[in-house]
């Protein structure tokens, strides 16, 4: 992820359509990699209404070095928000996140992913992508440390057995 | 491990641009002709602009820098600006002291899917936007269709 200068930021937020073009260029990637695994096949919609949230709030942004941040936690709300409005069917839900290094998420992430809730699918991201703890990843999701951490524990059990029992029954 | 990535073309790029600007015109429709056709004219702006674009008479590029240009624009209603531009396939940006318009494009199907943008760069910007979007919108989306449908 390469940063913008501040002085980009600072013209974008001026209304500067060269610097705001400059900031898009910058951001687009970005979010595209945080809705792709939340939102799946709602990402196209998930990355344009988080970039629209960031392109109009961008000028009430107060230190250009916090733009990423701010992006991460506006792309990762609205990524769960408008994957959430799908209502699409979960197929073989797994009741909770995979843990870190689970053979699972390298052999089909997307398999994985499918099978998870959005906010799970948020959990994983934040976590296994962005590599926050679990302290951060719940303030940004808006529930409590602790749901997050549960989540993650009584994901290890869940999804090993899940594994496990696919395994066997290959 | 790979993980996937969401798709942002450039229409839905040029939706996001345009939350910045209050008031901003924003008309999209899909035009009867390839991607590739579209943007032979909209990728040359010297020649593809005039008579296109509203109020471009004409439009000269002073300089160039890649995708970067700058263009001197004179129109029908007495305008003459310097533009800053980007131009890039499926996407272009212009800028002057007063005003600021973009355009994306991408394939759809047979079609070409099309967003243009403009907005004022004036006090009361949010004010003048509605009713000028509202009066210019339609004309102006009617004239890129009418541009790009094939003659019977």
């Amino acid at each position: 992820m390469s940063g913008v200068d501040p002085d980009v930021v600072r013209r974008a937020q001026r209304g500067d359509l060269m610097a705001l073009h400059e900031v898009l260029d910058v951001l687009t990637p970005y979010v595209r990699r945080l809705c792709g695994p939340i939102a799946l096949q709602d990402a196209p919609d998930a990355a344009q209404e988080a970039l629209i949230v960031v392109m109009r709030n961008l000028k009430d942004l107060r230190e250009p070095a916090a733009l990423f941040g701010w992006v991460r936690v506006v792309a990762v709300r609205e990524a769960v928000r408008v994957a959430k409005q799908s209502a699409r069917a979960v197929p073989a839900p797994l009741a909770e996140v995979p843990a870190p290094g689970d053979p699972a998420l390298a052999a089909d992430v997307r398999d994985v992913l499918d099978r998870l809730s959005p906010e799970h699918r948020a959990v994983l991201v934040l976590r296994d992508l962005e590599g926050l703890d679990e302290e951060t990843a719940a303030r940004m999701l808006r529930v409590p440390a602790g749901t997050v951490r549960s989540r993650l524990f009584r994901a290890r059990a869940s999804f090993r057995r899940n594994w496990r029992d696919e395994g066997a029954a290959r | 491990m790979t993980w996937p990535v969401g798709e942002l073309d450039e229409v839905r790029r040029l939706r996001a641009l345009a939350a910045s600007f209050p008031g901003v015109l924003l008309e999209e429709a899909v035009l009867p002709s390839t991607f590739e056709d579209v943007w032979a004219v909209l990728g040359d702006p010297e020649r593809g602009f005039p008579g296109l674009v509203p109020d471009v008479r004409t439009l000269r590029v002073t300089e160039r820098h890649g995708e970067r240009m700058r263009a001197a624009v004179r129109g029908r209603s007495g305008l003459r600006g310097r533009f800053d531009m980007v131009l890039r396939p499926g996407w272009c940006l212009m800028q002057s002291r007063f005003l600021v318009f973009g355009m994306g494009a991408v394939a759809a199907g047979d079609g070409t899917r099309f967003a243009y943008m403009a907005a004022l760069r004036v006090p009361g910007a949010r004010v003048l936007g509605p009713p000028v979007r509202r009066l210019l919108g339609p004309l102006i989306l009617r004239r890129f269709v009418r541009r790009f449908t094939p003659e019977a």
